[in-house]
């Protein structure tokens, strides 16, 4: 109640329309008659599982969804984003942290990774269509399985991409417990495209949960409560 | 050494046997050994008087009645007396005695087999007397052992059940009490076969009457226990116990105070146990209220102050009042926001409920998000991390390492001065990974470098400083429950530097290594 009034009051300040549904079966319900152009859903919902509710709206439509949970879902919060949702935040978080989200994800809904052919965020840009990767304009010479990673995370730029998402793609079902893998190889694409990797500016960690292609400096995640 | 004292039922059988036999031998040399004097003293009768004849009588007898006992003796002496008497004693060939002299001898002699004879058997009884007691000793000796390092209620069943049944062959079974006063019915201890049949509610009685009781072959021996009774035990004597009645009474009287004693030991200890517990909770309990009163109800009123100022005043603020207010609310909302997290993940770490979600994980990526979180709070900070790159993985959780680093950033942030730099380098080491947080700041006060891992701790108490005391706390348990060390020291003049070891494990194998091949 409290969190949807606020959101209300947050986003209509910045010119977004908002429609509101105050529990799953009515969320879904009103994709339809609403056609919104991103979804916000809390994982606690009185009548059905946040999951279940995140698999059905990804088998009726494309739309980003946003994901808000507690610190005690953190579980939970993985399992959303493996079962299609596009991003998360977690509770307490302030009106700019979500304008960024919500933006990103917009962002990313209307240029349409196919039709990209160059990358661009900071200093780094990626060439798709020769597969060349260049940093404050030189080039960097990455490994396949560096350069798919790459494109798995610039087709998601600005939200998380899970783990388990990485290693289905890049390496298949059967290593999706091989965390290390995706340790070893995003370890070394930060070596090539951070100034400094303990200090990455576009690859973020998210911790326990996967990571993130910062797309643009000013609407990186910590600049969100200002 | 243990068998050798152990009376089993079988041995006292075979004791019996040989006893009988060693009498029946008795007799036999009882009869022999004055046929033998007389064999020996009839080809001497010419050189030898009658005196040291009878003497030779009299050695025979003695002998007889030093290893053999009364009865044999008594045999021997009154054969003795006849032979005597018709083959040296005048008249020669005839069972009358002449000399008194003779007379007086041979009563000597009846009367010294005798009296030797029964001291012997006094001896010997006294020696097997001795011998249960040794016994007795040694098996209570044994019991006390094992009572001594048992840990629980049922291990004492066990072993007393044990030791009746390997001493004396008998089945029992051992109830103990409940707070309440009843006996419990044994639930990790099957009841052996034995006592299938025995009657719980006599038991039940038997224990309120707090008296022994025997009732065909089962017996209730009450545990009496210093200040209260600790149970009872039941005996089924299937079989005759071997030894004495009054010897088994005695024995068993103390045998049951051992258990008893053992019972109560490990119910106080239990109880100081538990107070201590109780006292420690009450402790953590204060502190975490006397903290919370504070750490919380600051913010709040500030909180409170600028939202009615925002209310009541919305008219006379100047829009700068107006966003100093609102401000003033956010802050202290985040402050109380992380104050809450921090113990929430305590409540959760100390239930015990923490659970390590391990994986393979590079710290340099959870440095790096643990920066990133802090970009605001750090400003202008210089942060200088020094992670080689060949640092292998931890298997860690991350989230939980995440937080530790948090917690130690932002620490190394309040606690020295504005612009200072902070380091953070990782090193493998002996089978460790040590990382370590430094800061340029005060430092640690000395003898403090414990205490301040210690929950609610502050270096100094109700300072500006905020924070509950909690995230160190907080960090000891995460390092802890990862196999880890945490501590803290003084570098000299430069500030603070948390050290945390982590123990490295040997990282699994990456399947399709590649070769440095290039894309383009």
């Amino acid at each position: 109640m409290q969190t949807r009034r606020f959101l209300k009051s947050s986003l209509s300040h910045r010119s977004w329309r908002t429609v509101e549904a105050d529990c799953g079966k009515t969320g879904l319900a009103m994709l339809n008659s609403e056609n919104p152009d991103v979804v916000i859903l809390d994982l606690g919902l009185p009548d059905m599982d946040g999951i279940t509710v995140t698999r059905r709206l990804r088998q009726l439509s494309d739309l980003p969804i946003l994901i808000l949970s507690a610190r005690s879902q953190e579980q939970n919060k993985i399992m959303a984003l493996d079962a299609g949702a596009d991003d998360y935040l977690t509770k307490p978080f302030g009106s700019g942290e979500l304008h960024a989200r919500l933006h990103a994800l917009l962002r990313r809904v209307s240029r349409s990774f196919n039709a990209m052919e160059i990358f661009e965020t900071g200093q780094l840009k990626v060439d798709l269509a020769r597969r060349r990767v260049f940093l404050s304009n030189n080039e960097v010479r990455i490994t396949p399985i560096e350069y798919r990673l790459l494109t798995i995370l610039i087709r998601h730029a600005g939200a998380v991409v899970t783990h388990r998402q990485l290693l289905q793609e890049v390496w298949g079902a059967e290593h999706i417990q091989d965390q290390h893998y995706l340790r070893i190889y995003m370890g070394q694409l930060r070596h090539k495209l951070e100034i400094n990797p303990a200090r990455p500016r576009y690859l973020l960690t998210e911790v326990g949960v996967g990571y993130r292609l910062s797309i643009n400096e000013e609407f990186m995640p910590q600049d969100g409560s200002n | 050494m243990q068998n050798q004292h152990r009376i089993s039922p079988g041995s006292t059988a075979g004791s019996g046997v040989l006893a009988e036999k060693q009498r029946q031998l008795g007799y036999v040399w009882g009869v022999a050994a004055p046929l033998a004097c007389t064999m020996i003293d009839w080809p001497l009768r010419y050189w030898l008087g009658p005196a040291s004849i009878l003497m030779t009588y009299l050695l025979g007898v003695f002998l007889v009645a030093s290893r053999y006992g009364r009865g044999a003796s008594i045999v021997a002496s009154l054969l003795s007396a006849p032979l005597f008497a018709f083959y040296f004693a005048r008249p020669i060939f005839s069972v009358a005695i002449q000399d008194l002299e003779n007379m007086i001898g041979l009563a000597v002699m009846i009367v010294v087999a005798n009296v030797t004879g029964s001291l012997v058997e006094k001896s010997k009884l006294q020696a097997a007397l001795a011998r249960q007691r040794e016994i007795r000793a040694s098996a209570l000796y044994r019991l006390s052992r094992d009572l001594a390092a048992a840990q629980d209620h049922d291990a004492v069943a066990r072993i007393a059940v044990k030791h009746l049944q390997d001493e004396f062959g008998v089945a029992s079974v051992l109830l103990n009490v409940d707070s309440e006063n009843r006996l419990q019915t044994p639930s990790s201890l099957p009841l052996p076969a034995a006592l299938k049949g025995i009657d719980l509610a006599e038991a039940q009685r038997t224990f309120e009457n707090r008296t022994i009781k025997q009732e065909n072959t089962i017996e209730y021996y009450p545990l009496q226990g210093s200040c209260a009774w600790q149970g009872i035990l039941i005996i089924q004597a299937t079989q005759p116990f071997p030894w004495q009645a009054s010897e088994r009474a005695a024995f068993l009287d103390t045998f049951c105070r051992l258990i008893a004693q053992t019972l109560e030991r490990l119910q106080l200890a239990g109880q100081a146990r538990e107070a201590t517990l109780q006292a420690e909770t009450e402790a953590l309990r204060n502190a975490l209220l006397s903290s919370i009163s504070h750490d919380l109800r600051t913010p709040l009123t500030r909180i409170i102050g600028a939202a009615s100022a925002l209310i009541e005043n919305d008219a006379e603020l100047s829009i700068a009042e107006r966003q100093d207010c609102n401000h003033i609310v956010l802050e202290e909302a985040q402050r109380m926001s992380e104050l809450t997290g921090k113990l929430l993940d305590m409540a959760r770490l100390s239930s015990g409920e923490i659970i390590l979600h391990r994986d393979w994980n590079a710290i340099e990526e959870i440095v790096g998000s643990a920066l990133n979180r802090l970009d605001k709070h750090l400003k202008d900070r210089p942060v200088r991390t020094l992670l080689p790159d060949n640092l292998p993985l931890l298997w860690i959780d991350a989230v939980l390492i995440e937080q530790v680093l948090l917690n130690l950033i932002e620490n190394a942030i309040k606690y020295s001065p504005a612009g200072s730099p902070i380091d953070i380098c990782g090193q493998a080491q002996d089978g460790y990974c040590r990382l370590t947080v430094a800061d340029y700041g005060l430092g640690i006060a000395r003898g403090q470098e414990t205490q301040i891992f210690d929950k609610f701790y502050r270096g100094v108490a109700e300072s500006d400083q905020g924070g509950v005391g909690l995230g160190l706390a907080l960090c000891k348990a995460i390092i802890e429950a990862h196999g880890g060390v945490i501590q803290v020291s003084n570098r000299a003049g430069k500030g603070a530097e948390f050290v945390i070891r982590l123990p490295l494990r040997e990282p699994p194998l990456v399947a399709e290594p590649e070769a440095g091949a290039s894309v383009s």
